[in-house]
């Protein structure tokens, strides 16, 4: 494959992408009390998505991003900044952005069907058209077949694409994932990553991905925002130039490695202080017994 | 063990059964050989044919439907006010601390000798067996819908949050199914206590169904007839447990 | 304000008092229950001395606790349900440790217990006390028989829940049968074990004071029979009180000893 050249754009470029943004994050600020005192977990933290764009956002373990992830989903309130969506001010959950977690997350007394349909049943959306739209993004996951099981008999990769059915099942505008893919294997990870790449692909689905695996946010995004550690601030963002539309033989590809090291040599700072800082924090609660 | 015998469909069941038969059998040898007395503990086999009589001359089925009805009652009551209880306990977060520990006390104290209470206020009649049951199932039924309705995971409800529902929405189509295992626990437990108290009752105030049954047929010596009642009871307690499961596997076609 | 768990108590009310909310309630409660309560005794609409006075209940309870024969009864039932418990217990434990670490035994016969558990074991009363007597036998064997089946249910779950990685550990460093029983799968089921042994207390508390109700000349049960007998009501109040506080408290520490902090999980 012949070399692809990548650009670095640094953390003082402007904010703002090509076209008019349907995200923007403003300049959060998110402190919690704790007994150990005043944490900030995320400081000055700007970024923007663009319509159809696909942003990844990647950081060592304790840099805010799930802390940014509620913030940006209206889970959590009590923070300097504002966050937009499509114009409109974020106060709690946002109707047009729709929320993949990290955790287990499928209903487990609702079968497939059911589970996708559940957000056009609050819409209070006829039975029929309902079941209709539920079996189409049913489909869209590649589980089709499996509209009558119970979570309970899928396995873990097929009850996060349950997870995914149903929030795109409410056509959010925005579509923000925490993690989706943390509690699988790598390889279940690449081939659901080839997956998300196909439905974001079919959808112009507009994604703002929250993730440490840096082989998935390359192979996902169109842009990666690296951040630091706690106080976590945008250390850098960098423009992911590889060919769409991709799958996951991308990974192979020199460009591809090129990206993972250069965002890895960022990370690796940042991890590092990180696990300093862990381990200085944990001695010093088993001197405090 | 091999997994191979431990998983064998057949084997260990036949084994249960069959040690089962083995020693009823082993039991009759001894008694016609003398080494157990026969008026302390009759023949299996003088137990089995007892039951045809007990059946027809102790109108065994009209008990049992008394006891029954009274059961049924007793669950009706602590379902009905146990989980709207432990419903109202989560959502009026000051009632669950200063109640809590209260109800848990409750539930660890041997409420039946309360019976001759109940006697007076309600007299000796069905009423006091109901209420006696009712008494007895309430706590645990509110301490474990309270429980599962507290346990339910985060994500769940950050899930609810996420599609923006409603306080209503969010208890009905999150919270409540959510609780639901843990809640039909809590019915199984009432259930057993309720039972408890129910056929305890019956049996000491020599009123109502198939607790009294046993009582008259021993205080009449009826050795036989005895055992014979009690093995009836046994069975029926088996077969409403069973149709519990039965039920709650409907009603909650999950796992 | 301090912070702890996000969760932050008022320290005063609006109006001054230095109360907590959560008092205030439980005080609240408490006056509302016993204003109640004098108000029904003293208007005599319930049939004659259902509902003494709180007065009469307390004098009882003085004349009661001072009473030496009193403790002569209190030791006798506790001393049955101490032996229904270890009788019960034990095996229990033994049959639940047989159950939970064999799937072929379980697979045989844990359905029997599961089914036969729930059986209310008043029904086998009359059995007991042809077989062990009139005195203190029949009431140990009732409460034995009650506490048998949580155990040995609860032991034999808790054994199917432990963490398999667990036992992996004990048998890469060669531990014997004794150690494994006493290294592993005890302290890694303390939990259940101490809930079945809860359920256990409370249902052979029922077994045995029913069976003293029933037929006996001593113990709490035949105390609290014999003060409705002579229809003398604040003696019998007086009675299940003392009997409810001990077995709340003797619940309350099984639990503090096994390390579960409140008495509420069963």
């Amino acid at each position: 494959m012949p070399a692809v050249p990548f650009e670095r754009i640094d953390a003082n470029a402007p904010k703002t992408a090509r076209r008019d943004p349907i995200l923007v994050v403003d300049d959060i600020v998110k402190r919690f009390e704790t007994p150990d005192g005043v944490l900030t977990a995320v400081e000055h933290v700007s970024l923007s998505v663009a319509p159809g764009e696909f942003v990844g956002v990647i950081g060592p373990s304790g840099c805010g991003k799930s802390t940014l992830f509620n913030v940006i989903g209206g889970l959590l309130d009590g923070y300097e900044g504002t966050v937009r969506v499509a114009g409109e001010r974020v106060r709690g959950p946002h109707p047009a952005v729709g929320m993949i977690f990290q955790e287990e997350s499928t209903f487990p007394w609702r079968n497939v069907i059911d589970n996708v349909a559940f957000p056009l049943e609050i819409a209070g959306l006829p039975k029929a058209e309902r079941y209709e739209r539920a079996r189409r993004f049913v489909k869209l996951v590649g589980l089709d077949g499996f509209e009558r099981r119970y979570p309970a008999e899928l396995s873990g990769g097929m009850r996060q694409r349950v997870s995914m059915a149903r929030t795109l099942a409410a056509q959010p505008k925005i579509l923000l994932m925490d993690e989706p893919f943390a509690a699988l294997d790598e390889q279940t990870r690449l081939l659901l990553g080839d997956k998300v790449l196909q439905i974001q692909q079919q959808l112009k689905q507009t994604t703002l991905l929250i993730t440490h695996n840096i082989t998935e946010a390359v192979q996902l995004s169109d842009r990666i925002v690296v951040m630091t550690y706690r106080p976590g601030k945008v250390k850098r963002v960098v423009e992911i130039s590889l060919p769409r539309p991709r799958s996951s033989e991308i990974v192979s590809s020199e460009a591809f490695g090129r990206y993972v090291a250069q965002i890895w040599s960022d990370l690796r700072e940042e991890a590092s202080r990180g696990l300093d800082d862990e381990e200085s924090r944990k001695l010093r609660e088993a001197d405090t017994r | 063990m091999t997994a191979a015998l431990a998983n064998n469909r057949y084997l260990p069941p036949a084994l249960g059964i069959g040690s089962l038969i083995a020693f009823v059998a082993l039991v009759e040898l001894l008694i016609r050989v003398g080494l157990i007395n026969r008026f302390i503990v009759p023949m299996p086999s003088d137990i089995i044919a007892a039951f045809p009589r007990v059946i027809v001359e102790e109108h065994v089925l009209s008990r049992f439907l008394l006891t029954a009805a009274e059961a049924f009652s007793a669950s009706i009551l602590v379902t009905v006010f146990g989980v709207a209880g432990g419903v109202m306990l989560y959502r009026y977060q000051l009632l669950r601390r200063a109640t809590e520990t209260w109800v848990a006390a409750i539930a660890a104290a041997p409420l039946v000798l309360m019976y001759p209470l109940y006697l007076v206020i309600f007299g000796r009649s069905a009423l006091t067996i109901v209420m006696m049951g009712f008494t007895a199932g309430l706590a645990p039924v509110i301490l474990k819908t309270l429980e599962g309705l507290s346990a339910t995971r985060r994500v769940l409800i950050n899930v609810g949050r996420s599609f923006n529902l409603t306080p209503s929405q969010q208890f009905w189509k999150i919270l409540f199914p959510a609780a639901l295992p843990t809640i039909f626990v809590g019915l199984r437990l009432g259930l057993i206590f309720a039972l408890i108290n129910i056929v305890g009752v019956e049996f000491l105030i020599n009123f109502g169904g198939l607790g009294q049954l046993i009582n008259e047929l021993a205080e009449r010596y009826d050795l036989a007839g005895t055992y014979a009642a009690i093995c009836f009871v046994i069975l029926v307690s088996i077969c409403v447990f069973i149709l519990t499961e039965r039920l709650e596997r409907w009603l909650r076609p999950v796992d | 304000m301090a912070q702890t768990g996000g969760l932050t108590l008022p320290t005063a009310k609006p109006w001054g008092l230095p109360l907590r909310p959560v008092t205030a309630l439980r005080i609240a409660i408490i006056v509302a229950v016993v204003v109640l309560w004098e108000a029904l005794s003293a208007s005599g609409w319930l049939y004659r001395d259902v509902v003494p006075s709180l007065l009469a209940i307390g004098r009882a309870l003085y004349a009661t606790l001072s009473d030496p024969t009193f403790y002569f009864h209190l030791g006798t039932t506790a001393y049955e349900i101490g032996i229904a418990l270890l009788i019960g217990g034990l095996s229990g434990l033994a049959v639940g440790l047989l159950l939970g670490g064999s799937k072929f035994m379980s697979r045989a016969y844990e359905a029997y217990l599961y089914y036969l558990g729930p059986c209310p074991k008043i029904i086998f009363f009359p059995l007991m006390i042809m077989w062990f007597g009139v005195g203190p036998g029949s009431k140990v064997a009732m409460g034995a028989i009650s506490c048998f089946f949580p155990v040995a249910l609860n032991v034999a779950g808790g054994m199917r829940e432990i963490d398999k990685v667990l036992i992996r550990v004990g048998k890469s460093f060669r531990a014997n049968t004794w150690q494994m029983v006493c290294k592993i799968y005890l302290p890694a089921m303390r939990h259940p074990v101490i809930n079945g042994v809860r359920l256990g207390l409370g249902v052979a508390l029922i077994g045995t004071l029913l069976a003293e109700t029933k037929l006996s000349n001593r113990g709490i049960g035949f105390l609290v029979i014999q003060a409705y007998s002579i229809f003398n009501m604040p003696q019998m109040y007086a009675l299940l009180i003392i009997l409810f506080v001990i077995a709340i408290g003797a619940n309350t520490l099984i639990g503090r000893f096994g390390g579960l902090d409140e008495i509420k999980q069963s």
